[in-house]
């Protein structure tokens, strides 16, 4: 073997070496990248104080934004983000991809409203016309599954999108029967005091948003995801217990610090009523969950499956969930 | 006969000789190369290289379901209305805005910024500021559609006027033509084909501009069907949506060329 060739193989053999410890040290300060489907709002300032928490145990994370929960979807399964958040059940079941979800962030919390002078049943909706949100969306599918609760039949959905839209309408009498979120059902009260009535929503439980990974990201970091899941428990349970903690870790953390004073004042009467309301489960989510969401989601048409066959682990993986209880 | 006869002035480079060959190109040919894409179209989504890509086969049964069950032509209703009001707008406006700006040099100081501006500036930006003026109905849509086919079809009918040859001109006025008559009788015709070259880039723009405002204003008619197939996961729904605008837009634009040629190319009749 000659001097030369000598010397390229041993450059080859520490240039190989080098490689070999750079990427491992990569794949220890890797971070886990959370894929938001929308701009981060006061909405997600629990998901960001557990992220904090996560990263003050070690283990780095970044948050993404994208224009659309779909795109955070493709963004996990091409790993550009280990993380999304949503509930992708009809991508999941339609695609055969390899995602699952890991944590059941909160619960879908709609208020079907009417005004009171005109209906003041379900059954009064029978051959009438409801506004709600967009087609696919959650509020359609409320409605839809109301219509087969009651054994109605609307006359036909019309699509107006953004609660504060179709509240807007219902104040102004446009629209006499919509579904709107907590906040703008709050101003129907506040504005049109008994006018507008609020329907019963029985026996709905479905998942507004999820988090949930690649199976290759789950196995590969599960520690991490783990320890994620320790402080989304830990989280979620703090802000129940008292929801003034969010107002207090926000500015410990100094999370979106450039919301306007006003907005930021709505976070903790925001987390206080959606305690009340149980729009964010203690218990991280269940295979029952899994099945109730197929549930309404066939009832809506958006998938085509039979709950009572379907295998909750096509769609959860509950490993780190149950560590991380296990763990506490 | 029609590949030799060229443009005075023109030297048949490579390519053009490329295209006179694809022009002369029997119809078998053409359907091959089409039949050559979508059998890669077929592999590629045989590959799963993404789970949100469906096969060509898929795609096709998701149209037919479609057109089927008549979703897929009430869709058409609904996006034809903003499509039709909005190019018949640009049309009225955008020739006469064209030739008035050729015509006169103090309209087009007035008005040909406007119209260059239109067309550089990315619309799909501009399309959220309509909606906060116009709100998210029909008005909205119809003006996208405008936004995007106007300008074109403006500056095509003003560069088709200023560019009539200066000599017909003098030779209307050697013949003492009223200014009328030089309008009407020498300068619309020798422009009417560069006018009606911008009308078909318009339609193409135009189909442009209502897909963008169906899919960003409010989804209605088939920028719905792209929307919601995509939010349900049906993509292969979704892809036919997208397929059949494509095709749409193309048979329509390619009409329009037959249409231009038949009119204003008498040397490439029947070619």
């Amino acid at each position: 073997m000659s001097l030369s060739r000598r010397l390229i193989l041993k450059a080859t053999t520490g240039a190989a070496a080098l490689a070999m410890l750079a990427t491992g040290a990569l794949a220890q300060s890797d971070p886990l990248r959370v894929g938001l489907g929308d701009i981060a709002s006061v909405e997600s300032l629990n998901l960001l104080i557990a992220m904090e928490r996560t990263k003050e145990r070690g283990v780095p994370m970044e948050m993404t934004f994208f224009n659309s929960e779909d795109v955070a979807v493709q963004a996990a399964l091409s790993d550009e983000v280990e993380i999304g958040v949503g509930a992708p059940y009809a991508f999941m079941a339609n695609s055969k991809a390899p995602i699952r979800m890991f944590y059941r962030m909160s619960t879908l919390l709609f208020f079907p409203v009417v005004n009171s002078d005109v209906y003041s049943d379900w059954t009064d909706l029978d051959g009438e016309e409801v506004t709600v949100h967009s087609r696919g969306s959650g509020t359609e599918a409320l409605m839809r599954l109301m219509e087969q609760v009651h054994d109605i039949e609307y006359s036909n959905l019309s699509y107006v999108p953004g609660s504060e839209v179709r509240a807007g309408a219902m104040l102004q009498g446009t629209i006499n029967a919509s579904i709107v979120d907590a906040t703008n059902f709050r101003l129907l009260q506040e504005k049109g005091g008994a006018k507008f009535m609020r329907l019963p929503l029985d026996g709905v439980n479905a998942t507004d948003e999820a988090l949930y990974a690649s199976a290759e990201t789950l196995e590969a970091r599960a520690d991490d995801i783990q320890i994620f899941v320790e402080e989304l428990l830990r989280t979620w349970q703090d802000i129940a217990d008292d929801p003034a903690i969010v107002g207090e870790l926000r500015a410990q953390y100094d999370l979106l610090p450039d919301l306007p004073e006003d907005v930021a004042a709505e976070a903790v009467p925001y987390f206080a009523e959606a305690a009340e309301n149980g729009i964010y489960p203690l218990d991280g989510g269940e295979p029952q969950d899994a099945r109730d969401d197929i549930a309404f989601l066939a009832a809506a048409g958006q998938v085509t499956l039979n709950p009572d066959e379907v295998d909750p682990t096509e769609f959860w993986d509950f490993t780190a969930l149950e560590a991380a209880k296990a763990a506490q | 006969m029609a590949n030799t006869q060229t443009d005075p002035g023109v030297i048949p480079g490579p390519t053009s000789r490329a295209f006179d060959m694809l022009g002369g190109t029997p119809l078998i040919w053409r359907m091959a190369s089409l039949a050559l894409f979508f059998a890669i179209w077929e592999i590629a989504g045989r590959t799963n290289f993404n789970w949100a890509f469906p096969t060509f086969l898929e795609t096709m049964a998701a149209l037919w379901e479609m057109l089927a069950n008549g979703s897929m032509f009430s869709a058409y209703g609904r996006t034809l209305e903003p499509l039709v009001i909005g190019l018949v707008i640009s049309l009225g406006i955008g020739v006469s805005a064209g030739v008035l700006m050729g015509l006169r040099r103090d309209v087009e100081w007035i008005t040909l910024p406007v119209f260059i501006t239109m067309q550089a500036a990315p619309m799909a930006a501009l399309i959220p500021l309509i909606t906060f003026v116009y709100g998210i109905g029909l008005t909205s849509k119809v003006l996208a559609v405008c936004m995007l086919a106007m300008p074109v079809i403006a500056i095509n009918s003003y560069k088709a006027v200023r560019n009539v040859p200066p000599s017909l001109v003098d030779m209307s006025q050697s013949f003492m033509g009223s200014r009328r008559q030089q309008v009407f009788k020498i300068i619309l015709p020798a422009a009417s084909p560069m006018m009606f070259a911008g009308i078909r880039l318009g339609v193409a723009e135009g189909f442009s501009g209502v897909v963008l405002a169906e899919l960003l204003i409010t989804p209605t008619g088939i920028g719905d069907l792209i929307t919601f197939n995509r939010s349900v996961a049906k993509f292969a729904h979704m892809y036919a949506a997208i397929f059949s605008i494509v095709a749409f837009a193309v048979i329509a634009v390619s009409l329009l060329h037959r249409v231009e040629t038949s009119l204003f190319r008498p040397e490439k009749r029947g070619a």
